[in-house]
Order: structure tokens, then sequence, then C-alpha cells
């Protein structure tokens, strides 16, 4: 694509300028993902490179340390103890103590049966005094799977400590070396509400991810590799195993089984309506409440405060009260048909609910009653703050308010609120309130429904995920194999949206 | 009250970006050093490694003859006063200024003392109780000085204290800040980039530039013998001329031919030139403002110029002239003296004649940048 | 003045009137729209003639027989345990938060980035997908069905840490020279974070409780998954959800009503009390994205 200098894109007319802005961008993305594979290379080969470099050093201190830095290798903490660093030295040595007896006691048995994921499950055994059948519980799939993640993570942790505390060793021979005296428990104890202070705040909030987010979204996606699901428990029922891709088969194929939908046809059209949904969604808000916010700040206008509390109150509503209650105002004996019939306007209920097309609108419609007062909020904060005398200049320069909206409003609103708007269609399509308090997903369609749980036509990914974990079958292999590729959507998403904005370049702009 | 001594002490971000190359300087016991020099330069960054506010990559800091890199700024004992104040919002002007002595557990009898003693000096008694958001700039200033002088710290660090303020009162608390000074009798490292403010605080002056230090010198020493362009043209105002001269071997030693004017060099000049073993050569020649005399008719030895700009200052005025070869000169000319027919006729086109003595002249190397008499 | 510009003059007050009376009316428009469901849900909740879901309004008959039937379900359980929850979480959830954006807002660590990263890219996953194995281990430890409510809180408050953008954000503008001058002053950054920036951190403060109390009184998804069909452990939510399945709505849905309006008075009052602080956090939240 030819590159116009500066000079001669300023005399393209509007629409050259345009096609040309658009060519320039669809004629950059092959570089563009050229040069996401080259950082994503630079990365994992940083990370080796770091590998190495940390090997080199560990091998570097082994050959230049000292006695007490050699034995610390084996007993960790050794060096700190042999220094005088007791309180150091003790929490080395007792992290490692605890780590093998972890591994001795319960860890190895856990690795040991990961690669199978149990060998004897339940089995019925004659019970000779009772003189009956007793079913008698063995491995459990579930908690191998659990506690062997555990252990790696363990593991993971123990080899870091482990670097740690080679290098405290070689940072103390060098501060002895230099003449200067080593850190007391005192200083230790201080630093943690000082130079250290973030690391203690942190300890917190990091184990709570870590325990809470982390390693479940490990173990998820690892049951994407498994056939965990209601008949295959682990434990009361059957065990499970590993099976390699072949959810990702059943998942991704598009041979259909037994005259219903293939997996991947029914994954497709929800999809594509996700993702319709998520566009809808966030963009009615977007720019309707913009618009209130826009008649609510109007020069002139009164009450100001009045009409913006009475939107904001409905924010403090608990949305299941107000979502089950307007899907109930929405059904076929509902008030609002009610209300339309008794007017004497239609004769027959309007299907709100019952056909996908209303069904659809229905809830981008309710959406917007949900989402409108929050975007008001957000916009009237941007709005004040866009400068005054942008707005006079514009005037004498004779703009309509059209034309100023236009030119100054909506450039300035979206490129201040350009991150937000991301975050808020990523939202949107994991919006599981809305859709499940309102619809359930129904109305049902009847060719997907039999692929999994009962899917409907306003069902979003997230919804599909619930249903099918919570369904007769709980096929949570299927569900994790749906929760990955949601990942991998969004993360797209992100990626892409993430290289067009100009306002997430820098964080510190804004500082 | 202390010595400061940095030897070797580096600013290396990690983006690799070195804002601070290899700093070398000593500050005696009570001392005034000013850190002077364009944005950017790294004065900044060398006051906050002082500050313990940044970390120190390499080299030493020593305060008292102790290294203390690894200590936290409070453990230094040092105070510091911020380019924007930095008051606490929440907390009144006495609480302010007392907060220090308060962490330092110091009893409240003789905090009132501190804090009332220093309110006097600075005359904010009557704005004890209020909060920074109902004090004006100057107050602000003089309470963010307050807060660091109840500490009798051993050094007393200054970011740019007086940039938010207005001209006027600008030179009132320069005023201010040498009383002070007086007053507390302690080690001062002063950073701003206002070098009217280097040269009437500093006991000496920190010039640099890229992370550089370019030169360190009394007021007097830097304006008199600048060892660089640079210095040269930061020190004074309005800035040192710069125009292009041959440097020749004459009859009775060097002189400088500019315009077609063979200026002879003076005896101290000739010696340092003489030693160096400088040649014939191209030469940038410096002459201040201030040490060039306007003349009406052509003289011998005069250099011809035309005015572009002539601006009244009150007193004087500064002339914008334009050599032959197309040099922009700067001139500042007395207006007592001047008969009317003198003022008309210094307006756009007109011819004038400048002339200077050797004596005012700096001459630089052109690729070097160094100054080849005054080092 | 000429009359060309005395016309002039007029059409420009007599279209601004025009338009303002315009706004006037959409104004009135939507403050009704917004209103009328919950106007509906007050007056149902007053219905006594019929428990079921009719095409009118007004009730026929008015009585407080919905409310009073309230108390013979489990609905008090069900509110209290709400409460419980939205206080342990709204103190809990806090601390978290402010310790996390604190951090990220004030220290430069060498691992800042790539935490943010992190976070960033664990966010994409779809949340609900941890709660398969969390319930099992909730189920394991014993809190979950009629002893939910621990569990709950637990899963609530321990991975509130990734939502730090807000309160980073309003940490981000307390500029980082008062930090310094403490520092100078001799503070240690943990009697920084005491003196100086808590006291200046009130809105966020009141705004992360704020949010952290309402939270639990609308969720509903993960509250289900953890009670499990114990009605002693379910939250306001899933109770009363389960009044409007097919099989209970003839039945409760006018009770549902009369729950929904003792559910949403004190929230609503709380919001509308502190409203001030929430709107500050939205919309800086929204700048800072």
């Amino acid at each position: 694509m030819k590159a116009y200098s500066d000079l001669e894109f300023l005399r393209l007319n509007k629409w050259q300028k345009m096609l040309y802005k658009l060519g320039r961008f669809f004629s950059s993305i092959p570089k563009g993902v050229a040069q996401l594979f080259i950082k994503l290379w630079g990365l994992i080969k940083n990370v080796f490179l770091a590998i190495g470099r940390e090997a080199k050093d560990i091998v570097s201190t082994f050959i230049h340390g000292d006695w007490k830095t050699k034995v610390s290798y084996l007993v960790m903490g050794f060096g700190c103890l042999a220094r005088g660093q007791i309180l150091r030295g003790l929490l080395f040595l007792l992290f490692e103590i605890v780590f093998i007896g972890y591994m001795i006691l319960a860890g190895a048995y856990w690795l040991s049966m990961m690669p199978s994921l149990g060998k004897v499950g339940p089995s019925e055994v004659y019970d000779e005094i009772f003189d009956t059948y007793v079913t008698t519980y063995n491995d459990n799939s579930f908690k191998i799977l659990l506690y062997s993640v555990l252990t790696i993570f363990f593991i993971i942790a123990f080899i870091y400590t482990w670097r740690i505390n080679i290098r405290q060793n070689k940072i103390a021979e060098k501060i002895l070396a230099s003449g200067k005296k080593l850190k007391s428990a005192k200083d230790d104890l201080r630093s943690v509400v000082d130079d250290q202070f973030h690391k203690t705040l942190l300890a917190l909030p990091l184990t709570g991810i870590i325990v809470f987010t982390v390693l479940p979204i490990f173990f998820m996606v690892l049951v994407a590799f498994t056939n965990y699901d209601g008949a295959h428990d682990g434990y009361a029922s059957n065990l499970f195993t590993w099976v390699g891709l072949d959810n990702f088969n059943t998942m991704l194929s598009w041979s259909s089984a037994g005259g219903t939908q293939s997996y991947a046809a029914t994954f497709g059209e929800i999809l594509a309506w996700t993702l319709i949904w998520a566009f809808f969604a966030t963009f009615t808000n977007y720019f309707l409440g913009m618009f209130v916010a826009m008649a609510i700040n109007k020069k002139g206008i009164n009450l100001k405060k009045l009409w913006r509390t009475i939107l904001v109150m409905t924010i403090a509503i608990p949305q299941f009260i107000s979502l089950l209650y307007v899907s109930k105002m929405f059904a076929k004996d509902g008030i609002v048909n009610g209300f339309l019939m008794g007017m004497g306007w239609i004769d027959k209920a309007l299907p709100f609910w019952e056909d996908a097309t209303w069904a659809r609108i229905t809830v981008i419609v309710v959406n917007i009653w949900i989402g409108i007062p929050y975007l008001m909020l957000i916009a009237t904060g941007i709005l004040m703050n866009i400068p005054a005398d942008l707005y006079e200049s514009a005037r004498i320069d004779g703009a309509n308010p059209w034309q100023q909206y236009t030119k100054i409003t909506l450039p300035y609103m979206l490129f201040i609120t350009g991150p937000y708007l991301l975050t808020s269609f990523t939202g949107n399509m994991n919006n599981f309130n809305v859709i499940y308090l309102l619809t359930g997903g129904a109305p049902t369609n009847p060719a997907a429904s039999s692929a999994s749980g009962s899917v409907g036509y306003t069902d979003l990914l997230i919804t599909w995920l619930f249903k099918i974990t919570t369904g007769a079958e709980s096929k949570y292999y299927l569900a994790s194999v749906v929760g990955i590729l949601v990942f991998i959507v969004v993360a797209l998403i992100s990626l892409i949206v993430y290289n067009v904005l100009p306002s997430i370049k820098n964080e510190e702009d804004f500082q | 009250m202390a010595s400061v001594k940095l030897t070797d002490v580096k600013k290396i971000y990690d983006n690799k970006v070195t804002a601070v190359h290899d700093f070398n300087l000593e500050i005696a016991d009570k001392e005034f050093v000013v850190f002077v020099g364009p944005s950017g330069c790294g004065k900044s960054t060398t006051l906050r490694m002082i500050a313990g506010l940044e970390d120190i990559s390499d080299g030493t800091l020593e305060i008292d003859g102790e290294v203390v890199n690894d200590l936290q700024p409070k453990d230094r004992d040092i105070a510091m006063v911020f380019q924007n104040y930095a008051l606490y919002p929440h907390m009144t002007v006495y609480d302010n200024i007392a907060f220090s002595l308060r962490l330092k557990k110091v009893p409240e009898d003789e905090i009132y003392e501190r804090v009332t003693n220093a309110a006097q000096i600075l005359g904010i008694t009557e704005y004890l109780t209020r909060k920074p958001r109902a004090l004006s700039g100057g107050q602000r200033q003089r309470v963010a000085i307050g807060r660091a002088m109840v500490r009798n710290a051993k050094v007393f660090l200054m970011d740019e204290p007086l940039s938010n303020l207005d001209a006027k009162l600008r030179n009132q608390m320069r005023a201010e800040i040498i009383l002070l000074r007086q007053k507390l009798d302690t080690t001062f490292i002063y950073v701003t980039h206002d070098q009217t403010e280097a040269m009437t605080l500093g006991d000496r002056i920190v010039i640099m530039k890229d992370g550089f230090i370019e030169q360190v010198g009394t007021p007097q020493e830097v304006f008199d013998t600048p060892v660089n362009l640079f210095v040269a043209g930061f020190i004074g105002s309005p800035q040192m001329n710069f125009l292009k001269a041959n440097l020749v071997m004459g009859a009775n030693g060097y002189e400088v031919e500019i315009l077609g004017v063979n200026i002879p060099l003076n005896e101290s000049q000739n010696e340092v030139l003489t030693r160096k073993e400088v040649q014939s050569q191209e030469v940038i020649l410096g002459v201040r403002p201030e040490h060039t005399t306007v003349l009406f008719d052509n003289a011998e030895g005069a250099i011809e110029c035309t005015i572009d700009v002539n601006e009244m200052m009150g007193s004087e005025l500064h002339l914008h002239l334009s050599s032959k070869n197309n040099d922009k000169i700067i001139v500042r000319l007395p207006t007592v003296d001047l008969t009317q027919e003198q003022r008309d006729s210094l307006s756009y086109g007109n011819k004038l004649f400048i002339t200077f003595p050797a004596k005012v002249m700096h001459l630089f190397d052109p690729a070097t940048e160094k100054s080849l008499i005054d080092a | 003045m000429s009359e060309t510009s005395m016309k002039r003059h007029m059409g420009l007050r007599a279209s601004r009137a025009i338009s303002n009376t315009l706004i006037y009316v959409l104004l009135i428009a939507i403050s009704i729209i917004w209103l009328i469901p919950f106007f509906c849900i007050v007056l149902q909740s007053f219905r006594v003639e019929s428990t079921w879901q009719v095409g009118y309004v007004i009730p026929k008959q008015w009585g407080f027989d919905n409310y009073v039937n309230l108390f013979s379900t489990d609905f008090p359980r069900w509110y209290v345990n709400t409460f419980i929850t939205a206080v342990c979480t709204a103190l809990l959830q806090t601390v978290i938060v402010l310790c996390m954006s604190y951090t990220l807002s004030r220290f430069r660590f060498k691992m800042r980035k790539p935490l943010m990263r992190f976070m960033l890219i664990l966010g994409m996953f779809p949340g609900m997908l941890t709660m398969i194995i969390l319930y099992r281990v909730l189920k394991d430890l014993g809190l979950t069905q009629a002893n939910a409510t621990p569990g709950l809180i637990l899963v609530y408050v321990a991975s509130s840490g990734m939502g730090y953008y807000v309160s980073k954000g309003f940490f981000d503008t307390i500029p980082k020279s008062l930090d310094e001058a403490a520092r100078v002053d001799g503070a240690t950054r943990f009697q920084v974070l005491k003196k100086i920036i808590l006291p200046l951190s009130k809105p966020i403060v009141i705004y992360t409780v704020l949010t952290a109390f309402m939270g639990p009184w609308g969720d509903f998804v993960f509250a289900r998954y953890i009670s499990f069909g114990a009605s002693a452990g379910m939250n306001v939510a899933v109770g009363l959800y389960n009044w409007l399945t097919p099989d209970q709505i003839n039945k409760n849905y006018t009770m549902f009503c009369s729950g929904g309006v003792l559910v949403a008075v004190p929230v609503t009052l709380l919001f509308l009390f502190l409203q001030k602080y929430y709107v500050e956090g939205v919309t800086g939240g929204a700048v800072k994205g």
C-alpha cells in the first residue's frame, strides 16, 4: 500500500482519507501479527535466557562460595545461621523441613498417581455380617488431580525459595567482604513495615488470588483434557482419567451425531449471538447513556440532582430483583401484555420471551434500562472535565451543536473511555446475570438442545457453560473446553483493541 | 551540619537510560551548593539520590563520613523542601510542621516551642491553625520550609522550591532563603533551572547537562571563566554572544580576526595559548552583552552591525544586531547618557558599531566546545 | 437594534425554550419508565386478593399479608445470611483491595508490571469455571449447603485483590511527593500509609466498602452453586429466585414482591446516602480504565 507523506495526505478529500486510513489499518495487520509472534518469541527466549543466567549464577556461586554457602545448597538457611542471621536461617530451614516432610508423606504419592488419576475405582464388596453388598470407595481422581496440582505449585515455590536462599549467601558474602555488617533480625522485622512493605501488603491478596483463582483455573484447564463429568465424578461413581485432546475434537468437529446439530455449529451460533449481544449491549448503553447525561447537564435544565438521583437509585436495587421482576412483567400473562390488551392495542399477547427474535431484542432493550444510569454517571463525570474553552472557541468558529458534539464531545469521550469500552464489551460477553435472570436462555433452540443441556436462542457462552455444569450429565470437561475457548476469544479481542487504542499506551500519562 | 561526599555516583534506570554519570563532588559542612542546569540534566535525580528517594545505581554517597547508600530516607537525617511543597492536605499548618517531630517522639512541649519558633521566623504564626488549602502560594512555601527547618537536620535539600511562585514572590523568597541560610547555618543543597537563583544563592554552583557535571565553581568563577560553550551560554542574562572568528598569529602574539578586524589578545591570554601550543585555527568568540561598547560612528577596530530589534528595558536598551556575515549579537546599552537624537537613530535597519577589549573575550574550540583560554 | 437582528435574538431564545421543553418531556418520560417497575413491585407487594401474577397493577384489596407471611418462610434466614455475608465481605474485601491497589500505585518493584499483566490475563477466564472446583473443595471443608455463608465470604474475599483498578486510579491521583515528604520527615512506609494516605482516601474507602457491601445482595450464581439446594444456606437472591420458578410462581409471586421490597429499601437508602462517593469512584474508574 502506497504511503502518502503528511502533506500529500492533507490534499485528499474526506472519503479518500477514510479509505486511506482503512487501507493502512488492514495492510498493517499482517505486520502486527508478525510483530506479535516476534514479541512472543522474544518473551520465550528471554525466559530461557533468564533461566540460563540463573543456572550459571547458581553454579558460579557454588564454585566461588565459602563452605557455609556450599552447605546451604543442601541445608537451606545454613549460611544465614552460620553468619548470625538466625531469623532468616530458621525460616529457610523450616520451609525446607516442611517441604521435605510434605513430599515424603503426601506429595510423592499424589504425583505418582497423577498420570493415571487413580487406579482402583469404587467397588462392591460382599459384607458377611450384614449379608449385603457394600460399596467401598478407593482412589479419588478429583483429589489426585487437585493435590498433584497443589504439589506442583509447592515444588515451584520450593525451587524459588531455594534460589533466594542461594542468592542470600552470595549477597551476604559480598557484604562481609566489603567489611559491612549483615542485617540483623531486628532490621529484617523493621523492613517488613518499611522498605519491604510492598511484600507485606501483597502477601494476603496474592495468596488469595493464587489459591482461589490461579489454582482453580489451572485445575480446570487440566480438566479439559479429562473425562470428568457427572458419570465420572472420580470417587463415588467412576474414576475419571486423561483423554488427551478428545474433548476439543468433540467441541470443534462438525460431524453431528444422532440427527442433531454438531457441537461446533452450536458453539458457532452461540458465539455469534454473544458477540452481537456484547456489541449492542455496550454501544446502545454507551450512546444513550451519554445522551441522557448531556440532556441532564444542558444549560437551563433545572432539578439536575433530581433526575440524576432517580436514575442512580435504580443502580442500588439488587439486579436479581429488578431483572426477575421485569422478566415477569414481559411474560405472556404479565403486566405489559395485560396493559396493552387492556388498552385494546393488541388482541393477542406479544411473544416477548417466546420468539427468538423478540426475545433477543427484548433482552437488549431491558439491558438499556439496566445500563443507562451507570453510563449516565460515567459520562457526566467526563463531560464535566471537557474544558469549556473548547466549546467556546468552537462556537466562535461557527460550529452548531451537532458539530460541537461530533467534533469535540465524541472524540474526547471515545479517547478517555476507550479502555472502559473494552472492559465493558468483554464484561457484556460474560454478562451472566442479565441473560440468566431475564430469560434463562429461552426460547429453546431445538436443533442445538441435544448438543448439551438445553440451549436457547438468548444463551451466551457463559450461560451455556453454566448449564453444562448443572445439567443432568454435568459435563465438566466440556464446560472447561468452553471456558478455554471463551478465554481465547476475549484475549484475542483485547489484544487487537489494546494495540489500536491510543489512550492505553501509557499508564503514567494520567498521573 | 555535615559534609556530603558523592563518589562516582551513577543513576541508571531499568530501561538502561543513564540519568547521571559518574557524579563526583565534595560538599563542605555549612556550604550552600546549587545544582543548576536545563530540565532533564539529572540535577533533581542527584538530589533525590542524596535524599534516598531514588536508589543509587553505583558509587557511594557519604553524609558526615558515613556511607548512606542503603539507608532509608528517614534514617539519613535530611530535610527537604519539594517543588510543589507537598504539604499534607489533611493536617493544619502546625501539624504539618510538627509531623517529623512527632514521628521522632519529641515531647509535645518541645514541639510547641520549636514549631512556634520556626513559624515566627517565617512569619506564619497567624496561620498555624489553618489547613494548607487556605493558604496562598507564598505561605505554603513558607510552611514547607518551616517543616524542613524544625528538623535541625544535617543537610537541607531544596528541589526547585521557587519555581511555582510568580516573579515578584520569587525575588522576595530568594532574599528570605539567603536570610534563612544565615540563621540555620547548615549544609544546603539547592536545585534550580534558573541561573539567577543559582548565582545569587550559591557559595558554589554545579552546572549540569545530560547527566554530566560541566563545571563546579563559585558564581564569580563560572561567570568569568566558563570552561565550555554550554556553561558560557547558560550563565548570564541575556546570553553570551557567540561569533565565528579566527585565531591567528600576529606580530605581538595571538590575535583574533573577526570580520576583517584584528584584536590582539592580552598578556595572560597569550601565555595560556602559548603554553597549550594552540595553532592558528577557527574559533568561536564569546562576548557578554554587557561587555561590549556601542559606537554610533565607525572607529578603528570596530565591527559594523545592523539593528534588528530594539528592546527598551528602562535603565538600558537591549539591542539585537546582525553582523555582516549574519552573526546575531545582543548588546546592552545604558540609556542614561544617550541624547534624543541617538535614541531616535536606534531603529530597525540602521547601522551601528561595536567594540570590545581583549580581556572580556572568551575563545572556544569549535570542535571540542572547550574554552581555549579559561581553563 | 435592527429588525432582523431583533428577530434573530428572539429566534435564539425561542429555539432554546423549545429544546428545553423537549428535554423536560424526555426526562419525565425516562423517570417514569425507570421507576415504573419499582412502583409496580411495591404495589403488588400489598396485593391480598391473589398470590399469582396478574395483568393489572393496582391491588383490589390492600394489606400486609405478604409481609407477614414472609416470616413463616425461610426468608428471615436468607436475609440474615446475606447481611452477614455483606458485612464481612465489605470489611475484608476493603482491606484486601486497598492493600493491593496502594501497593501497585505506590511501589515500583520489579514484578509490578508483570503482576498487573498477569492479573489482566487471569481476568479473561470466565470466573464461573472455577466454581466447579471451589464447590468441591468447600464441600470437603464443610462450607457448602447449609453452611454456605462462610464459604461464600471466603470465595468473595479471596480473589477480590484482582478488582484493584478503581482504587489504584484514586491512589494515583494523590501526589507522590506527599509520600516522599513524609519519608524524608522520618516515616516508615507503613506510617506513610497510616498517617498520610489513609486519611486522604476517605472517598475511595467508602466507595470500596459500599460496592463490596452491595455485591452479595445481588449475587446469584455463586450463591446458588454453593448453597446447592439447601434453603438454610441461601442468600436472598437464590431464595427469592426459587419462588419464581414455574411450580412456585403462582403461590409466591406477591411474596417475592414484598421480599424484594424488604431487600431493596435498606440497600437503596444506604446507597443514596453515600451516592456522592459512588459517583466519584465510578467516574474516576472509567477514566482510568
